[in-house]
């Protein structure tokens, strides 16, 4: 007779018990045992020790998203093009055709974001 | 390894998903290499590829239907006549935008671009074969249509409806990914064709589990269709999307989804014809009563015209539930114990699905576009812009439009001469030869209920006072050459759908039938 599948997960599932025991307890002992003495400083929202200014609800510019989703656009092409340098010598000709043409599209996106200024960062 | 075998034979059944990329790169570069005062030329482009585009997919369309791309998509008429009716409904779309964008200050080249790119999409949809490719596709149309519907992005409305569309279209595509995962983990596969076997097994070892992956996959593609009760999308989202837009998601979104359907589902149902018959006999009923029901009190009429694509996606629901034969009749008795290749009985059903896209396609770009020539820029994106109202006394401020808007609510209402009454005649017709009478009866309910919002409209514009004063709307003769051209499809094809029902109706329709 095999060893029973479950043997093996024993430990782990008495490890997700204890430490959700553990995680449902602690608040619950906090809430009882701790002293609470609020006071304007201490109810202040926290930012590393400097004294926090200002609103938390600001909005980001949209720059910020614009290099993000470039970042991906251009990453991704970097993660098709590094199977096809591996096999560059076995896909040959038609490798070679292939990945121009993708390399070909981002080019135009790329002449695209870059004339329409999406690459400036001070403006 | 082995290197793919890829030739010239393989490029030529994509080649209009390429010429509307390369249109659309055109246009990309051209907004930003060619700034001149004139921004004319950008709809031009847009209207000369979406017409090559178009030839060249009517030019294929009666090569054998065949794989290509390694089975990963194929080519078959039902195909090329998608992207034929895509194209036709990108070209009139165009024509609408041109001064509907110029009336705006927002012609730019982005436009036209992405509604480019989501027709290559949903070309590419109609001949997927293989659900990665088919979900990539169902992406690429969806994500440009979400960018075009916050095109105009001043104002609140677009945004919401944007946003609405976008979380939405999200979530219907995370179920599909879902049932596809489902899939090859029954399966083992993701070429719909090698599914069918292992499926059907499946329906019998694991039948909770197939099932489960059927109906994600199904809710996926209702989302995408706005078929009841995965429509709650559609009346926002269209309202607030630039009309010709919304002309372009009634149109071109809902024919690639439809087609993505059929696909999927001619092959998929073979593993159990029943449950999948039931299920899209079910979803029909809902949708063509509910979409009527819905639209009765609308005063709005885009809002109108939003819940009448609900209900029309119930009627060419009722013909994708044709193609699987139903030995009864009746809703309840459309328990159907027909096994083997839904292929028996299938090509009236092909024929109704296709020429009722088409017949939708034209009627609702035109209906579509008369409301954008009645939309003026200053009433911004009030609700009024698109009152009932305005249609009053159309007939004699302006009685071409007057005439041609007619027309399109005649179509959709389905009452002859128009090609929607001949499209409602094949999908019904369908419907009871392959036992659906039942529905077929449910749905000639529905369409008599829905009459009543089409002809109020033409009540309006034909037995109302026009309004004393406003301001009367300016013909321009890009919307003019749009709302002509639908009006004469319209009405031709009504009269005259012989040609075009004899193309529908040739053997080979559609790939892995015959």
């Amino acid at each position: 007779m095999s060893p029973s599948p479950v043997g093996p997960y024993l430990p782990l599932a008495v490890t997700l018990l204890v430490s959700g025991l553990m995680a449902a307890a602690l608040p619950v002992l906090a809430h009882f045992l701790g002293p609470r003495r609020a006071s304007k400083v201490k109810s202040e929202s926290f930012e590393c020790g400097s004294v926090s200014e200002g609103s938390a609800r600001q909005r980001f510019a949209v720059k910020f998203y614009v290099v993000a989703l470039l970042f991906i656009v251009f990453d991704i092409e970097t993660v098709f093009l590094y199977p096809w340098a591996v096999n560059f010598k076995a896909l040959g000709w038609f490798g070679y055709a292939e990945v121009a043409a993708f390399a070909a599209t981002l080019l135009v996106g790329l002449a695209y974001v870059w004339k329409k200024g999406a690459l400036e960062w001070e403006t | 390894m082995t290197l793919p075998d890829l030739t010239a034979a393989d490029l030529q059944p994509v080649l209009p998903a390429l010429v509307l990329a390369a249109g659309a790169s055109v246009l990309l570069l051209s907004e930003v290499f060619l700034t001149t005062a004139s921004r004319s030329h950008l709809a031009l482009i847009a209207l000369g590829s979406s017409v090559l585009a178009g030839g060249v997919a009517l030019a294929t369309a009666f090569e054998p239907a065949h794989a290509v791309f390694q089975g990963l998509a194929v080519q078959d008429p039902f195909s090329s006549f998608v992207t034929v009716v895509v194209c036709l409904g990108l070209a009139g779309v165009v024509l609408l935008s041109a001064d509907f964008l110029k009336q705006r200050q927002a012609e730019r080249g982005e436009y036209y671009a992405l509604m480019l790119f989501a027709a290559a999409g949903m070309s590419l949809l109609a001949m997927s074969a293989e659900l990665i490719t088919l979900f990539i596709n169902l992406e690429v149309l969806s994500v440009s249509t979400y960018a075009l519907t916050a095109f105009l992005r001043r104002g609140p409305r677009p945004a919401e409806a944007a946003f609405k569309y976008f979380i939405l279209g999200a979530f219907s595509a995370a179920l599909f990914l879902y049932g596809s995962a489902l899939l090859y983990g029954v399966t083992g596969t993701t070429r719909l064709a090698d599914m069918v076997g292992p499926l059907r097994t499946a329906m019998h070892t694991q039948p909770w589990l197939a099932t489960c992956a059927l109906a994600l996959v199904a809710a996926g593609f209702a989302f995408k269709v706005a078929a009841v009760p995965f429509h709650m999308w559609a009346p926002d989202v269209y309202e607030g999307a630039p009309t010709p837009v919304t002309a372009l998601m009634s149109a071109g979104v809902k024919a690639a989804a439809f087609a993505g359907l059929v696909r999927v589902f001619l092959f998929l149902g073979r593993a159990d014809p029943e449950v999948v018959a039931l299920a899209l006999s079910a979803l029909a009923v809902l949708t063509m009563v509910g979409g009527n029901l819905l639209a009765l009190p609308q005063r709005n009429v885009k809002r109108m015209l939003a819940y009448s694509s609900i209900a029309h996606a119930g009627y060419l629901l009722l013909g994708v539930a044709a193609l699987f034969p139903h030995p009864g009749t009746g809703v309840l008795a459309a328990t159907p114990l027909m096994l083997g290749s839904p292929a028996v009985n299938s090509a009236d059903a092909y024929k109704g699905i296709l020429f009722y896209l088409l017949a939708y396609t034209v009627s609702s770009v035109g209906a579509f576009g008369v409301l954008s020539v009645l939309e003026r820029h200053a009433d911004g994106d009030g609700a009024t812009a698109w009152d009932l109202d305005r249609f009053s006394g159309l007939a004699q401020r302006r009685p071409g439009w007057a005439v041609a808007m007619a027309a399109f609510m005649l179509s959709l209402a389905g009452i002859p001469p128009t090609v929607g009454f001949m499209g409602k005649l094949l999908v019904f017709r369908a419907a009871v030869d392959s036992g659906l009478l039942g529905l077929a009866i449910i749905g000639v309910l529905a369409s008599a209920a829905g009459a009543y919002y089409y002809l109020r409209i033409v009540v309006y514009m034909f037995m109302r006072p026009a309004p004393a004063e406003g301001v009367l709307p300016e013909k321009y003769w890009a919307t003019e050459l749009a709302l002509v051209a639908s009006a004469v499809a319209v009405v031709a094809l009504g009269v005259l759908p012989g040609r075009v029902a004899d193309w529908l109706s040739q053997s080979g329709m559609f790939f892995g039938t015959r």
